[in-house]
């Protein structure tokens, strides 16, 4: 069965995940988020396709503003620095975005598995 | 087949997370480095407010509570209650600002680098290893442990950079560490002991022995000795002509009969460092303030982070300021109430290779004096990222490690294969010992014991103090040798051809208050030939010795500003004595060649930033050396050899316009002469500079073809870099800044009775390691302009100074 999803549940989702995903990052390593997220995919019953979508929008969203509100917080030259290394040719913007698209896909990727998970009963 | 599905995602899941929490060779692990909650953007810092903050630190061990208060350059100037403490406190400082610099520096003098990049990094680590650079350290640790206060040294520094360490979470680490992946390791003792070794790896491993037999086995001791004199035909050396000697010389050893050896070598490309320094102290009958001034630039390697790290340090009986080394306690180069010091580079040969007979393939013997005596065996293992251990045997003879066997690639060319090694950073030390006391010293007696501690890498030690004395040792452990003996390779065989001990070291080479008025150096020759004991046949040009003596003879009123001036000295003194030379015999041939050399006739002979004369004469210089000598000496890269030195090829423009070295042998139907070639390099150059920067114009300013630049210490690493920094001088030139290697930090001193010395500094970098720090590179531009900051002596902690921002304390509690 095909579950339907408004968008204002779709919304709570992403604004749960991004509050929950800013706590574990906060306190713990990096690759609990997935855990995370893959838990609230399960609990939840995402439908998968809706899994993978909310859980990028989250976690780009998530990395994306908490990097620019680190650069702001602390203006350095240290991201356009590391534009030049990674390299994107010193575009700090480009770096945001490659940040919130890293961000994204492992948001994406873990809420799809845990949504999956859910659909084998 | 369901249940596949189901589960398929979370195995993605995984493998993706897993794949961006690893480096892949060189590519970084992004997941952990570019998220903004753990990765390189939680390593931004905030430039620092002109407010005063205080923060709270605890450090277990501290005995008493240490106060450390920054200015706005972000020298930390440390006041505790001992010695302990303090050292203590300088451990966990440095560590701070340099934690990953202070590893890698010390990974790499241990032959560690394979263990962070791989099993690229083998021929490096190998190669330090094979040259003994850890048994060297275990030697000169054994020796620094014998003074009771050098050991509390580098045992309180140890427990202090340990003590930042454990506090480090891991989204706390430096950059580096984030992009290369990998975490600290505990610091020892004995890695300062790494690091000062490789001071001697950096200024004392220059070796040209292989390179000079090969040109022996070639040409002949006539043509050898005859193209690579034993003592330049211009020079001003360190000690002035005439000075008194003071001792009653030791007999010199016979030495031994000619040896011409195998030579040769497979060979790879060699780096050519453009290291050397600059030092002077002026008596006060010559300064504006009746006092003596000190004038200190050592030139090492550009580097980010930088060698160097400023700080203040006092406690009861100390109260020192300069530049330390991040990895080593005490400050190397600074001043203190009542005394100023700094230090050159000695370019004397303390590094021999003898050519080794083993007995067998088993290497377990050697023919020495008339008999087999046995070698040592000492096993090295890599820990080679990604790959297996990697074990290496090295074989000790009685003289040193035997570097490379006779059927292995050595990793630069000017290492001689089947050659055992014979070398002064192989010998117990007790280098900290001297800067421990030098930090203390009150007046010149306490500076000459303190100088009896030191071996290597041996430097002219300059001085002056307060109570109006000026003086400079050349200061270090030198092998007493027969003349010449080491110029070439050694038979290891012959007993005769061995170190016959040292130089007593009250006999080495030494000036105090020279009726001059100055003492200097500058990496030239320490004395004249009669000083009664050998050292070495070959310095650094005397270009930059010679133009500091011409102008320190003619200086008076001498202040800040002046000494400022001379250290940035951009005139050059080659160019004014072989310029005449070559225009005497130049030809042009084409439109573009004569505007160049109207250009260059028009030149001031300042090696200034925009300079366009500059970029010719320096090109045509290199160009010319290149057409004279490559033809002879540099043929087949089997058989590395030496070219003359500038210095020969002048007196042969001068005074041999017939030598055979101006044909070029590689033209069978022509015979060149100087005039062909002095007029074929010149237009040589022009060509190349015209391919290079278009037509003559503003693109061919010196600076813009030089390219200083200050580098990341991980190689290719361009964005943590500064490059193209406009900066004039050169190689041969007081302002040493060469495309790599330059002033790495500027000090100028002016001392004072009431213990109130008023000092300058720079160095090109930054007191922070952090590329996200504003204090990473904000000394550069004060640098290049040529602009000295004032350093801020403090008396107290509680002193008032606008210059001050945030406190630290620092307590066990």
């Amino acid at each position: 069965m095909k579950k339907k999803l408004n968008a204002s549940y779709q919304f709570a989702v992403v604004v749960i995940l991004m509050v929950l995903g800013a706590i574990v990052n906060v306190y713990l390593p990096w690759y609990v988020m997935g855990l995370v997220f893959a838990v609230l995919g399960l609990v939840l019953a995402l439908p998968a396709g809706a899994g993978f979508r909310l859980g990028f929008v989250s976690g780009f969203l998530l990395w994306t503003l908490a990097a620019v509100l680190v650069n702001v917080q602390h203006p350095s030259s240290l991201p356009e620095r590391m534009a030049k290394v990674l390299p994107l040719g010193g575009n700090v913007m480009a770096l945001y975005a490659v940040t919130g698209l890293i961000g994204g896909i492992y948001g994406g990727i873990w809420l799809w598995a845990g949504a999956r998970l859910r659909q084998k009963s | 087949m369901k249940a596949i599905k189901s589960i398929f995602p979370l195995i993605c899941a995984v493998i993706f997370t897993y794949a961006l929490n690893r480096s892949w060779g060189t590519t970084p692990p992004f997941g952990k480095l570019l998220s903004p909650f753990h990765g390189f953007w939680v390593n931004a810092e905030n430039p620092e407010t002109e407010e005063a903050s205080l923060e709270l630190l605890k450090i277990p061990g501290l005995t008493a509570e240490v106060q450390v208060i920054y200015d706005e350059m972000g020298v930390p100037h440390v006041f505790a209650k001992n010695d302990h403490d303090l050292f203590m406190a300088q451990g966990y400082l440095t560590a701070k600002d340099r934690l990953w610099q202070m590893e890698f520096q010390t990974h790499f003098a241990g032959g560690r680098i394979s263990e962070i990049v791989g099993e690229k990094g083998m021929g490096s680590d190998q190669f330090q290893r094979r040259m003994g650079s850890i048994y060297g350290a275990e030697k000169s640790f054994e020796g620094m442990k014998e003074d009771p206060k050098a050991e509390e040294a580098l045992n309180a520094y140890s427990d202090g950079v340990n003590a930042y360490i454990s506090g480090l979470s891991e989204r706390q680490l430096p950059l580096e560490y984030k992009l290369l992946d990998y975490k600290p390791e505990t610091w020892t003792p004995i890695k300062s002991a790494l690091f000062l070794k490789n001071m001697s790896f950096v200024l004392a491993s220059g070796t040209d022995d292989l390179k000079m037999t090969n040109i022996l086995r070639k040409y002949g001791k006539k043509v050898a000795e005859d193209l690579f004199p034993n003592y330049p035909f211009d020079e001003s050396p360190i000690i002035p002509v005439g000075s008194p000697i003071d001792f009653k010389p030791v007999p010199i050893p016979a030495g031994p009969a000619d040896f011409t050896g195998l030579g040769s070598s497979m060979s790879t490309p060699e780096k050519d460092p453009n290291i050397g320094s600059n030092n002077w102290a002026v008596a006060g009958n010559k300064t504006v303030s009746g006092l003596p001034m000190l004038a200190n630039d050592p030139h090492l390697t550009l580097q980010l982070p930088s060698i160097w790290y400023q700080m203040q340090l006092v406690a009861p009986g100390v109260n020192v300021y300069g530049s330390t080394m991040p990895g080593t306690p005490n400050v190397i180069i600074g001043f203190n109430k009542n005394v100023a010091w700094g230090v050159t580079n000695v370019g004397s040969d303390v590094l021999d290779w003898y050519q080794v007979k083993f007995k067998d393939a088993s290497k377990r013997e050697y023919w020495h004096d008339g008999k087999w005596k046995k070698t040592t065996l000492r096993i090295e293992t890599f820990k080679v990222k990604g790959k297996e251990n990697f074990v290496d045997t090295i074989f000790f003879t009685h003289h040193g490690p035997v570097v490379y066997l006779s059927h292995e690639k050595p990793f630069r060319s000017n290492i001689p294969v089947g050659h055992a090694l014979r070398w002064i950073a192989h010998e117990k030390s007790q280098e900290l010992s001297t800067f421990f006391q030098l930090n203390r010293a009150k007046n010149y007696e306490d500076y000459k014991k303190a100088l009896s501690f030191y071996s290597a890498p041996a430097q002219n030690f300059v001085f002056a103090s307060n109570e109006g004395d000026i003086a400079l040792w050349v200061n270090g452990k030198f092998p007493l040798k027969a003349p010449l003996q080491g110029k070439y390779l050694l038979d290891g065989t012959n007993a005769a051809a061995d170190w016959q001990g040292f130089i007593p070291q009250e006999h080495n080479p030494h000036v105090k208050n020279p009726v001059r008025g100055f003492v200097s150096s500058a990496n030239q020759f320490s004395t004249d030939p009669s000083y009664p004991y050998y050292l070495g046949w070959q310095y650094a040009p005397s270009e930059r010795g010679r133009r500091i003596n011409e102008r320190l003879s003619v200086m008076n009123k001498i202040n800040m500003d002046s000494l400022r001036g001379l250290q940035n000295d951009n005139f050059n003194i080659r160019a004014r004595k072989v310029l005449p030379l070559l225009m005497a015999h130049v030809k042009t041939n084409s439109a573009s060649q004569a505007k160049a050399l109207a250009a260059l006739k028009a030149w001031n002979l300042q090696n200034s930033p925009e300079s366009v004369g500059a970029t010719i004469f320096e090109t045509w210089v290199l160009t010319l050396q290149d057409q004279v000598w490559d033809d002879e000496f540099s043929a087949d890269e089997k058989v590395p050899m030496n070219r003359p030195a500038m210095d020969r090829l002048i007196r042969m423009m001068e005074a041999e316009p017939q030598a055979i070295w101006w044909d070029n042998v590689k033209t069978a139907s022509k015979k060149e002469t100087m005039q062909d070639i002095i007029s074929s390099s010149f237009g040589a150059s022009v060509d190349s500079l015209t391919k290079q920067h278009g037509p003559l114009g503003s693109e061919w300013a010196w600076y813009k073809h030089k390219q200083t630049g200050v580098r990341h210490l991980i190689p290719g690493m361009d964005a943590l870099s500064r490059l193209n920094i406009p900066i004039g001088g050169g190689g041969s030139i007081v302002n040493a800044a060469t495309t790599k290697t330059g002033p790495s930090w500027r000090m100028v001193v002016e001392l004072s009775k009431e213990g109130k010395p008023k000092a300058y500094g720079v160095y090109p970098g930054g007191q922070s390691g952090n590329p996200g720090s504003a204090h990473y590179d904000d000394l550069i531009d004060t640098w290049a302009k040529g602009d000295l900051k004032t350093l801020l002596y403090m008396e107290n902690p509680d002193q008032k100074s606008p210059r001050l921002r945030k406190k630290i304390v620092l307590s066990s509690k």
